[in-house]
């Protein structure tokens, strides 16, 4: 179990793909100029890792190691055209606004990477943990970013109008350039809280 | 070597018959909901820019775009009974980020109905304000950009910071627009005096 907790936790902050992997950059900066858009592509992204992750390990022995790239691909992409469909059916507004991105789930590198180095060695479940670890890491900071972002550069969240009339939104963060900006400060965020965990791992290492 | 080739050939049918089947369940449960609601979207906003019309007949042919860049898609009749109340055209364009699509009514007294915009990936903050329902190029008159066509004579100008108020910071994407609007009136009031049966000029 302990191990389990392990490998889920890994995702979150020790090895979070987009701020400590650094992969899966440049969909994330798109996505997240919404809270809504965020949600929806980290979601998105989790459904289709988890299933890939599955899918691969379990026919791990069967999968020519020549042929594994290609074979990777058809499944990511498989998975990534299902979620497509299902919402464009039964959640049409979301489907609207991330139009583009969903596609680009095929080509996002988390997923490729992480199938490639961990679910085409490790067993079926313990590839799933991985997955669902990468992908809630991977969600938890899109989430992060986009209501940054949209609270400064439009004055809203999920769209609801918060700020104050007076306030002017700042479309630059909005705006690519702001989007590094605030990708910046949560690389930041990030490598201060795995510092304070690894001190508070030690603390605890000498107390027992 | 070769059995090798072969080993793997056949490997890589497999995962992809399997990934195939897999789509095709999908796509089967899927298709039926995803047309339902392009439908209803449609007729929604049919009924929304002719709010008196009964019923809404699709026309084959015979509306083409004289412009280059703008293409017309669809066209639908508007109708109360007998009369003909316009002429609904889908058209598109390309717009700032991807094509611009917009469904365009032309009334029969040679003015624009209305016009919404149907597809439209832009930025958001800026171009993407265009389907906003909140923002108003017209503070005051709390007109949004789409709105603003509404009433508009069919042989106005049409010329984005002159008749027409643009979008602040996008102006390709209030240029696309507005070039759709024109054309489809233009296009729209052509088909409706040809062929156009009790309606009033």
């Amino acid at each position: 179990m302990n191990r389990m907790w392990k490998i889920f936790v890994k995702g979150l902050v020790a090895e979070n793909p987009l701020l400590m992997l650094m992969i899966g950059l440049c969909s994330s900066v798109a996505v997240t100029s919404s809270v809504s858009n965020g949600i929806g592509m980290g979601l998105a992204m989790t459904f289709v890792i988890v299933f890939a992750e599955f899918v691969i390990s379990l026919f791990r022995k069967l999968i020519p190691s020549d042929a594994r790239i290609p074979i990777f691909i058809i499944v990511i992409a498989a998975f990534t055209t299902m979620v497509d469909l299902s919402m464009q059916a039964y959640f049409p507004a979301l489907s609207k606004s991330m139009g583009v991105f969903i596609p680009l789930i095929v080509v996002n590198c988390i997923i490729m990477g992480r199938v490639e180095a961990f679910a085409s060695k490790e067993k079926p479940l313990d590839a799933v943990v991985d997955a669902l670890g990468m992908g809630l890491g991977y969600t938890w900071v899109l989430i992060g970013i986009a209501t940054l972002r949209e609270l400064l550069g439009n004055g809203s969240l999920m769209g609801a109008r918060i700020m104050p009339e007076s306030f002017q939104p700042i479309l630059f963060f909005t705006l690519p350039p702001g989007g590094f900006m605030v990708f910046a400060l949560f690389i930041s965020l990030n490598l201060w809280l795995k510092r304070k965990m690894a001190a508070n791992a030690v603390v605890a290492k000498e107390a027992a | 070597m070769k059995k090798d080739i072969l080993r793997l050939g056949i490997a890589l049918a497999l995962f992809a018959a399997g990934a195939c089947a897999a789509l095709a369940v999908v796509y089967t449960v899927t298709e039926p909901t995803i047309a339902g609601l392009e439908r209803e979207q449609l007729k929604a906003s049919l009924q929304d820019l002719f709010p008196d019309a009964d019923s809404f007949d699709a026309i084959e042919g015979g509306l083409e775009s004289s412009v280059p860049g703008v293409t017309v898609t669809g066209a639908w009749k508007a109708g109360r009974g007998d009369a003909t109340l316009g002429v609904a055209i889908k058209a598109s364009a390309s717009s700032y980020g991807g094509d611009a699509v917009m469904l365009v009514g032309v009334s029969t007294d040679r003015r624009i109905a209305g016009a919404r915009v149907m597809t439209l990936s832009d930025t958001p903050g800026l171009g993407a304000n265009a389907v906003n329902p909140a923002y108003f190029v017209d503070k005051t008159a709390k007109k949004t950009f789409p709105g603003q066509f509404a009433g508009k004579l069919i042989n106005d100008a049409f010329e984005v910071k002159n008749d027409v108020v643009a979008i602040s910071a996008s102006t390709i994407t209030s240029k696309a627009l507005t070039s759709i609007v024109k054309e489809a009136g233009l296009v729209g009031s052509a088909w409706l005096e040809g062929n156009a049966s009790g309606g009033t000029r």
